[in-house]
């Protein structure tokens, strides 16, 4: 096996691994600290896919900003360290065949599918091509976007405030 | 047509007014001491966008933005559709006493962003348009939801919301992401390319499509994913649930037409769609129309709580609306455009009682609507009882219309057609029971002497008159409407 596939499959696990930790752990701070793992993760993942870009604004805004953001809402949050808050697991068994069923089906048909591939891998910066594609040929989604972001501005306003007193 | 991004620009009135009326709303709301006069902005804001709207009717279809949006017929049907019904719950808000302590400024700009977000569900031609374009709408929903202050039901119903939302369109995301990785690009035209000639794997596709159709159904509310609608229509603000249960249904059901007829089938000889072959999605769907229906009427039966009574029936709606979709020729998608219609009508009425009967008594719950028309409200209670017969479909009403078009479609199709045809009349029957059971608590039962007397406002008796004549007229006069949905089915393809 190659050295770099070696380092591939490492990074799967530790993103899947992490992953499973945030679903399975019975207590919440672990669970957020175990976001970590996957957010760096897919970050390298990323790196291996060459897309930089991406792969730097997933640790700026992710693991920089994003997690930090979630670690203080459970941490601020009263009585964090009791366990109910956590939610538990009910009907373990059937939860386990649905999903067992559902899982080899679904690797079964990723295996089967011709995938369309990309026909050569070329490693060279996208920063600028990225910048150039969202003001040509994406400019109505990044716009679009834009204003998703100021609904959720307004939303987190809407939400934060008191009652309206006439 | 293909255009790019400045010329694009020409048959984008609609959406920029929107968005202008918008950014107005936000600042305005900062500067202006009556937030009464908000509203008013809203609804000119609104009427001005319709009014570029139709103007559109006419020029000649095509890509806009560089293949991202696509202006032909049946987005602008949808566009009018949604702008209505934006504009029917703004007025309808006026007078509503239960968001009372809601933030004006907000709430309109947060209706009216909902109402673009639905333009751009009608109109996207590449499935990151769509999926953003869903995210907006269901970002604003969730707020709208929650926003009635320090109200247990109202922020526990938006969470609901919000979760059920999440898993939803990450599956749709997911299954988006195979289209993807199978076909090579997000654009409908070149999907449809791809799958039409090249091989595909069918079981895949099939999942892929299953995937997708979480997202799509979430919006539609279909069984399996109707399981927020009951709890959020009862917790949200009875004008915002008015909202989701026709603009986000109507929205929902275009997005789903877009993708699923121009983008993975073919039109062939006589209006006749074909799939492709051996990805048999529509016998899923036909199933899936059958149990929506039938979960939705049987639920319903034993509501106390006339909201959540309505989300069950909205859920069973659902179900009928989806009879016109597996049918797969354009009768049946005819027959589903006039149903959205005049659903919206109707249904909007049934919540503008609701609205009417709240402000005076501050119940929800069917024994406050016991001897509704001895309380000084006989116009409200009879205009109900005919939203409630219009939605059971009996003549002489809209909701007859709507649904014998969509009969026709499915009997005129035969076969194992026939089976959803049967199963959709009983349950129209079942549901006579429980919109009846309202007919009868308003008109049969006496009040008791403790009970308010009902009375209503300028603004809302107007509405109300407005909504219950066009119920009746559309029943009796449908000609216009059923011909306007039939233009409407004009795909602009390549």
């Amino acid at each position: 096996m190659e050295f770099a596939t070696v380092i591939f499959y490492l990074i799967a696990a530790v993103t899947i691994g992490s992953a499973a930790m945030v679903a399975f752990s019975r207590n919440i701070i672990y669970s957020a600290f175990s976001l970590l793992g996957t957010f760096a993760g897919v970050a390298a993942i990323y790196v291996f896919l060459g897309a930089d870009f991406v792969a730097a604004v997933q640790v700026l805004i992710y693991v920089g900003g994003i997690l930090v953001l979630i670690l203080f809402a459970v941490m601020l949050t009263h009585r964090i360290a009791d366990v109910q808050i956590t939610n538990r697991a009910v009907g373990r068994i059937p939860a386990l065949v649905v999903v067992g069923v559902f899982l080899s089906l679904l690797v079964q048909i990723i295996r089967e599918t011709p995938w369309q591939k990309a026909k050569e891998i070329v490693y060279a910066p996208t920063t600028s091509r990225i910048g150039d594609l969202f003001l040509e040929n994406y400019l109505l989604p990044f716009e679009l976007a834009s204003l998703v972001l100021l609904a959720a501005l307004i939303g987190a306003a809407v939400l934060s405030r008191k009652e309206l007193k006439e | 047509m293909d255009l790019g991004n400045f010329e694009s620009l020409r048959f984008f009135y609609p959406e920029t007014i929107l968005t202008g009326t918008i950014l107005l709303l936000v600042v305005l709301d900062l500067v202006l001491r009556s937030k009464k006069s908000l509203g008013y902005i809203a609804i000119v804001g609104c009427l001005i966008s319709l009014w570029a709207t139709l103007e559109l009717y006419g020029t000649l279809g095509g890509w806009l933005f560089h293949r991202m949006v696509i202006l032909d017929n049946f987005s602008l049907f949808f566009k009018v559709l949604s702008l209505l019904a934006a504009l029917l719950v703004i007025w309808m808000s006026l007078d509503c006493l239960e968001i009372q302590g809601v933030h004006k400024g907000e709430y309109y700009t947060l209706l009216l962003t909902s109402a673009l977000g639905m333009f751009f569900m009608a109109s996207s031609s590449n499935l990151l348009m769509a999926y953003l374009s869903l995210e907006l709408v269901s970002l604003t929903s969730y707020i709208l939801t929650g926003s009635l202050p320090h109200n247990r039901r109202s922020s526990e119903a938006a969470l609901k919301y919000l979760i059920y939302g999440g898993v939803a369109s990450g599956a749709m995301i997911y299954g988006m992401s195979w289209v993807f990785g199978m076909t090579g690009s997000l654009d409908y035209a070149r999907i449809s390319e791809a799958l039409l000639q090249g091989e595909v794997n069918r079981l895949g596709l099939f999942m892929a499509f299953v995937f997708i159709l979480a997202g799509f159904g979430y919006k539609i509310v279909f069984v399996p994913f109707h399981m927020w609608s009951p709890d959020v229509y009862q917790g949200a603000p009875t004008p915002i649930t008015a909202f989701l249960s026709v603009a986000s249904n109507a929205s929902g059901v275009a997005i789903m037409i877009r993708f699923f007829f121009p983008a993975i089938s073919r039109l062939g000889e006589g209006g006749n769609w074909s799939y492709i072959p051996g990805v048999e999605w529509p016998h899923f769907l036909l199933f899936v129309s059958m149990v929506t229906m039938t979960l939705g009427n049987l639920c319903a039966l034993n509501q106390q709580n006339v909201k959540r009574m309505l989300a069950y029936s909205g859920i069973a709606h659902a179900g009928y609306l989806l009879m016109g979709l597996v049918v797969l020729n354009n009768d049946g998608l005819r027959a589903m455009l006039f149903y959205v219609a005049v659903y919206l009508i109707m249904n909007l009425g049934a919540f503008l009682v609701v609205v009417i009967v709240a402000n005076a008594t501050g119940r929800e719950d069917v024994e406050g609507y016991r001897g509704l028309a001895w309380r000084g409200a006989a116009i409200p209670a009879v205009c109900m009882a005919i939203f409630l017969f219009s939605l059971t479909g009996l003549p002489p009403f809209a909701g007859f219309v709507g649904k014998f078009f969509l009969f026709a479609a499915v009997i005129e199709a035969g076969g194992m057609f026939v089976l959803l045809a049967v199963v959709a009349i009983l349950n129209s029957v079942i549901s006579l029971y429980y919109y009846a059971r309202i007919v009868k608590t308003m008109f049969l039962d006496f009040p008791q002497p403790d009970d308010p007397k009902v009375e209503m406002t300028v603004n809302s008796s107007a509405l109300l008159g407005f909504l219950s004549c066009l119920t009746v007229l559309l029943g009796i006069y449908w000609g216009p409407l059923a011909s306007y949905a039939g233009q409407s089915l004009r795909f602009f393809v390549r």
